[in-house]
């Protein structure tokens, strides 16, 4: 099979990012926010919503070959659910889809999670191009 | 991953991670291309599509057909389509989120698929993504396209059964006479069927669409919200697939 390899290369295929809220969390402003700032710099976001089981975000990163995982919490559980989420996401062999986490996060427990696997935290008041910028430099 | 022989035989064991890869590949031109060398043409297992207009209905429909393949035990795969903008070249893929009851059953796999525009309501290769995931495994591809207009008929090549959705207060008794999508429906159904006006709406189709003379289409009332009317749906879809 004389296949070129180059043509695996994916510089210009548009970044894929699934965003959920795991856990029981109503507040759903700041993820749609974040879903439409992406989609308008040329992301192709997969918006899989609220109150997912980390179970059903694992399953959609991995089906939908997703490059990032944005998670948004705001309701005070990211240093419960977090790990349980990095842990499935490497068993299942995902562990190297680039995580964010978005909402309310102390300052005390950002380091802990980067610690954890989590690559950047963006907390209330973000600018969108901090965000955008971010995911593109560590494509 | 360190080439595409890797990739394939990866694919072949049945490893559901080359599949999500190879899938990414099929939208790329030269991915596609490479990809069309490698497998069946036409592996066994059906194709069923949902077309009609943006909010019809569509991944609500496909969240309840996927749900009762599921209790029957079949292997069942998703390609929700939802357009990209023609500004950015981004898109907000949002129809995963009606199916999400079901999200962590591995016989389902759900993916979505970004359209651009000008493609007829499904993205471009889509027939190769349907090919690989027969090939994988899957019995049943369950097709969603964007939210289609009267003209976009491109589905139809895709799909062994085509299933166009409307809903109440849909157009006057004129609109069924149009060519277009209607014509290329195998099935067609009155979603939202809760709603005020499906009873009108299904009349007029069953007037307009079954003439004498013309090719039957069989017609349903259903609401993909309360579970009713599935039941019917799916009887017929069934005889359908027996029949090709």
């Amino acid at each position: 099979m004389s296949l070129r390899l180059d043509s695996m290369n994916e510089t210009d295929r548009p970044q894929r990012i699934v965003l959920a809220k795991i856990g029981l969390d109503g507040h759903d402003r700041g993820i749609k926010v974040v879903a439409r700032g992406l989609r308008d710099h040329g992301f192709h976001v997969i918006y899989a919503g609220l109150w997912q089981a980390p179970e059903a975000v694992v399953q959609a990163v991995a089906d939908e070959d997703a490059d990032w995982l944005g998670i948004s919490i705001l309701s005070g559980a990211h240093m419960t659910l977090l790990p349980d989420l990095l842990n499935l996401l490497r068993q299942q062999g995902s562990g190297n889809v680039k995580v964010m986490v978005g909402g309310i996060i102390p300052e005390a427990d950002i380091q802990k999670l980067q610690q954890l696997g989590v690559t950047g935290v963006f907390g209330p008041g973000t600018p969108m191009e901090d965000i955008v910028e971010f995911l593109r430099e560590r494509r | 991953m360190s080439d595409w022989t890797e990739l394939f035989e990866r694919f072949r064991q049945k490893d559901r991670q080359a599949l999500a890869r190879l899938l990414s590949h099929a939208t790329q031109s030269e991915g596609a291309e490479i990809i069309r060398t490698q497998i069946t043409p036409r592996p066994t297992g059906s194709v069923i599509a949902l077309t009609g207009n943006g909010g019809v209905g569509k991944s609500s429909l496909v969240g309840r057909i996927a749900e009762r393949l599921r209790k029957d035990g079949i292997q069942v795969a998703v390609l929700a389509c939802d357009p990209e903008s023609p500004y950015t070249g981004g898109a907000l893929l949002g129809d995963r989120i009606r199916m999400s009851p079901l999200a962590s059953d591995p016989g389902l796999f759900i993916r979505s698929v970004a359209t651009s525009g000008g493609r007829q309501a499904v993205a471009e290769n889509l027939d190769l993504m349907c090919q690989l995931l027969l090939e994988y495994g899957f019995e049943i591809v369950l097709i969603e396209t964007v939210g289609a207009g009267q003209a976009d008929v491109a589905v139809r090549e895709l799909a062994d059964i085509l299933v166009l959705l409307v809903q109440p207060e849909t157009g006057d008794e004129l609109q069924w006479e149009k060519a277009g999508l209607l014509e290329v429906a195998d099935v067609v159904v009155v979603n939202k069927a809760d709603l005020p006006g499906a009873d009108t709406v299904m009349a007029q189709l069953q007037g307009q669409l079954n003439l004498p003379g013309c090719r039957p289409v069989p017609i349903f009332k259903v609401s993909a919200t309360q579970g009713e009317g599935l039941d019917e749906l799916w009887r017929a879809v069934q005889e359908l697939r027996t029949e090709n």
